[in-house]
């Protein structure tokens, strides 16, 4: 069966890159949030095989939403979505329990590659 | 077996300059708490300065330089009876300390087996016997000033220098490790292993961090090096080890450490620390980064010149070799040149590696410095500093250390007001004044912030209207302008020439001196309440990170210290404001200058061409620059131009020349030039 993914990022245009990246690379998108706080309600509901995540996001940051989502369930699996120049808050993402990251833009086979290594 | 001195002649003088500068560094610290002779600070300061003193003496005992030796001697005996019997710390013992440590100094620079006790030995011991008694440590004086004069402490000092030829030294006189011991981190249980990033490793930093936890797992990690904070804000892919103490063997611990992502090669050393012992010093220790190690290795540094040089060669001939194969039909020539092209690549980043050392090897120099030209003015200076392990270029460091202290003494003797205008102003009654190092993105920021008086912009004006440097109609001068004006060759403001500053070095040659080292300066300052001085380095000077940019059918060199992030031109980015093309970053208006325009090129880009922009900054100033087309991103070996034409030919618009991998020429821009 596919993994299934929730992809988490105020911009849709991401979204849409990003979810199509997995989906080729055969994952289940099964849901998409805008917001941090959407993206811990979304993950509660759909407890997905993997989560995305955008550090900067309005209503709750990425950071928060690992925080909140590794907090509810420690098996998380959540690949940090990171612009340059984000070293420190990338760390700090980790530390609050994200497993990997990738850095914008995105290379397919770099998405594909940490997806590996947190699914793995 | 016979000891060579010439070998470790200048071994000796760096390890002691080190001394000295904990001598100093710890007197400044009892200085600072006097009045509290009993407290915590200064006993262990007074060791401190006790064991330096100690170590010296057994180092110059074991070179054969006896008045330096025996001067150490009866000075270390002077130290313990004041330890010993609590003198108090009075002034006069203080400036008395602080000229046996000058005379230390001296005596280590003149040093030669044949080297008489100099006069200013002599002098020292009388003036601290004298500052002692004045202090009420009666006894402590008559007993150290008969040490000093007894032939009992001359023949032990030579006494131990004949068994320094022997094996085995029972004497504490020439213990040679007697010295502060620091611990090494690696000196422990465990695995070490050691790790390299692939090339291509996104946020390296991160991803060490990242090995880190992996590694935190499966045992402890009981020490990292480049210490992890460090580590962690690295932009360059790295080399770094870790002593982890597990159960794991050595197939998982690789395993844990790849899982991390963005490894390329993984060596466990199951044996650890003891293995290394057994191997002797010829075994390389582990990647040198912490201060600790770096005073351990002593390497000549025209050696490392040398090698920066050809390496750079190394990495000219790389790219030429690698374009000229590349669409090779033999497999196994591709196999070979990329195997080399990444050997380059390690030899390269090794040798930079090697050439990195902590701020605090020039920054330790400064607080002594402060302390006697604030005594020689009047003046009450904490003088605080900041970052002292941030790494950078051993050259540059050291080109930098004259600027440095020019704008240090510029602070005290012009920028901080004496204790009553101070106090008169409502101000504390001791000046501050900082130096920090910073690590930002490819550069290192060194700051100089006093909290004085502050740079009289009226007066600069006036004077720069008088000098024509700016049009009799310009009424006030941005913190930019006052640079300029104060950079220009020869300007002052101050009227008389004081034994500080103001004798020729001025903000100019700062200025110049940084510039031509591929950094920029910028001055903040405000009246009544101080000024900063901000320089902004690349962290080495040889070879450099640059993005490679085209305009017309000329490439240019943009070194990324300067470099924020790059953008497509396009209707997202750019708007017309007044029919002027502006560039609009997030909530931000830049201004922007197109790169053809800035060389002067002739011809007009075709409507339809495309064009790139390329963030600038310095500190808070940014500006957009138009390229036609960005043409990636590349280490390139910097060629500084004759410093003489360079002036004349490169407007200031250049730093030097580089060669691409092509083997074309192409200048590297003064970005900072352009803010």
């Amino acid at each position: 069966m596919a993994h299934t993914v929730l992809i988490c990022d105020d911009a849709i245009f991401m979204r849409t890159m990003v979810g199509d990246i997995l989906q080729q690379a055969g994952f289940d998108v099964v849901g998409e949030a805008e917001t941090g706080r959407d993206a811990v309600e979304k993950y509660k509901q759909l407890r997905p095989d993997l989560v995305t995540m955008d550090i900067v996001m309005p209503d709750m940051g990425g950071i928060d939403a690992v925080r909140e989502i590794t907090s509810f369930d420690p098996g998380a699996k959540v690949l940090m979505c990171s612009a340059m120049g984000q070293q420190a808050l990338v760390v700090e993402a980790i530390q609050a329990g994200a497993k990997d990251f990738v850095v914008k833009p995105f290379q397919p086979s770099r998405v594909l590659e940490a997806v590996q290594r947190v699914l793995g | 077996m016979a000891l060579d001195a010439s070998r470790y002649a200048e071994l000796f003088r760096s390890e002691s300059q080190d001394q000295l500068q904990t001598i100093n560094r710890a007197l400044l610290t009892i200085e600072s708490a006097r009045g509290d002779a009993s407290s915590a600070a200064t006993a262990a300061a007074v060791a401190e300065v006790f064991r330096a003193v100690h170590t010296v003496k057994g180092m110059s005992a074991t070179m054969g330089y006896q008045a330096v030796a025996e001067y150490a001697h009866e000075l270390e005996s002077l130290l313990d009876r004041m330890r010993g019997e609590g003198a108090a710390v009075t002034m006069p013992v203080m400036d008395a300390l602080f000229a046996a440590a000058d005379a230390l100094e001296h005596g280590i620079g003149e040093a030669s087996e044949a080297a008489p006790r100099t006069e200013a030995m002599t002098n020292a011991l009388h003036r601290l016997s004298g500052a002692f008694r004045a202090a009420g440590g009666e006894n402590a004086v008559s007993d150290a000033a008969r040490t000093g004069v007894t032939p009992g402490a001359a023949h032990r000092a030579s006494g131990a220098l004949h068994r320094v030829s022997g094996a085995v030294a029972a004497e504490p006189l020439v213990e040679a490790d007697s010295g502060p011991t620091v611990v090494d981190p690696f000196d422990g249980p465990g695995v070490i292993i050691r790790i390299r990033q692939s090339a291509t490793t996104t946020l390296p930093g991160v991803r060490a961090f990242i090995v880190t936890q992996k590694l935190a797992a499966i045992g402890e990690v009981a020490a990292v090096s480049p210490p992890l904070e460090q580590l962690q804000a690295a932009e360059a892919p790295q080399g770094f080890a870790v002593r982890l103490v597990t159960g794991a063997d050595a197939a998982a611990i690789e395993a844990a450490v790849r899982s991390a992502g963005d490894v390329d090669t993984v060596h466990v050393d199951m044996l650890g620390r003891a293995r290394k012992r057994a191997a002797g010093p010829a075994d390389e220790p582990i990647a040198e980064t912490t201060s600790a190690r770096v005073r351990q290795v002593k390497i000549d540094l025209s050696r490392l010149d040398t090698m920066m040089n050809l390496v750079g060669e190394l990495v000219i001939a790389r790219g030429r070799l690698v374009q000229l194969t590349a669409g090779s039909p033999d497999p196994a020539l591709d196999e070979s040149v990329t195997q080399m092209a990444h050997l380059v690549g390690e030899l390269q980043r090794e040798i930079t590696a090697s050439r990195m050392v902590p701020v605090g090897q020039v920054f330790d120099r400064f607080p002594r410095m402060v302390r006697d030209a604030a005594r020689g003015l009047g003046k009450d200076v904490r003088f605080e500093v900041e970052g002292r392990d941030i790494e950078l270029d051993r050259s540059l460091l050291d080109e930098m250390a004259e600027p440095l202290v020019h704008l240090l003494r510029n602070a005290i003797d012009h920028g901080l007001e004496g204790p009553a205008e101070r106090t008169a102003e409502g101000k504390p009654a001791a000046g501050t004044l900082f130096l920090s190092a910073t690590r930002e993105r490819s550069a290192v920021v060194i700051r100089v912030q006093d909290d004085g008086r502050g740079i009289n912009r009226a007066r600069v004006l006036e004077r720069a209207r008088v000098s024509g440097l700016v049009d009799a109609g310009v009424r006030d001068l941005d913190d930019a302008d006052l640079l300029r004006c104060l950079a220009h060759p020869g300007f002052s403001t101050k009227d008389s020439v004081t034994g500080l500053s103001g004798r020729g070095v001025g903000v100019d040659a700062v200025v110049n001196k940084v510039r031509s080292l591929g950094g920029s300066v910028e001055l903040h300052t405000a009246l009544g309440a101080g000024s900063s001085f901000t320089l902004r380095l690349p962290l080495t000077v040889a070879i450099v990170r640059a993005l490679l940019a085209r305009a017309g059918g000329e490439h240019y060199a943009l070194p990324l210290t300067h470099v924020r992030e790059t953008l497509e031109w396009g209707p997202d980015s750019v708007r017309q404001v007044n029919g002027t093309d502006v560039l609009v970053l997030r909530d931000e208006v830049l201004p922007l200058v197109d790169l053809r325009d800035v060389v002067q090129l002739r011809g007009v880009r075709a409507a339809n061409a495309t064009r790139e922009i390329v963030v600038v900054e310095r500190g808070e100033r940014r500006t957009g620059l138009v390229v036609d087309e960005l043409l990636g991103q590349d280490e390139i070996v910097v060629k500084q131009f004759d410093a003489a034409r360079g002036e004349a030919t490169a407007a200031g618009l250049f730093t030097g020349a580089t060669i691409l991998a092509d083997g074309a020429p192409a200048l590297i821009m003064d970005l900072a030039s352009l803010l």
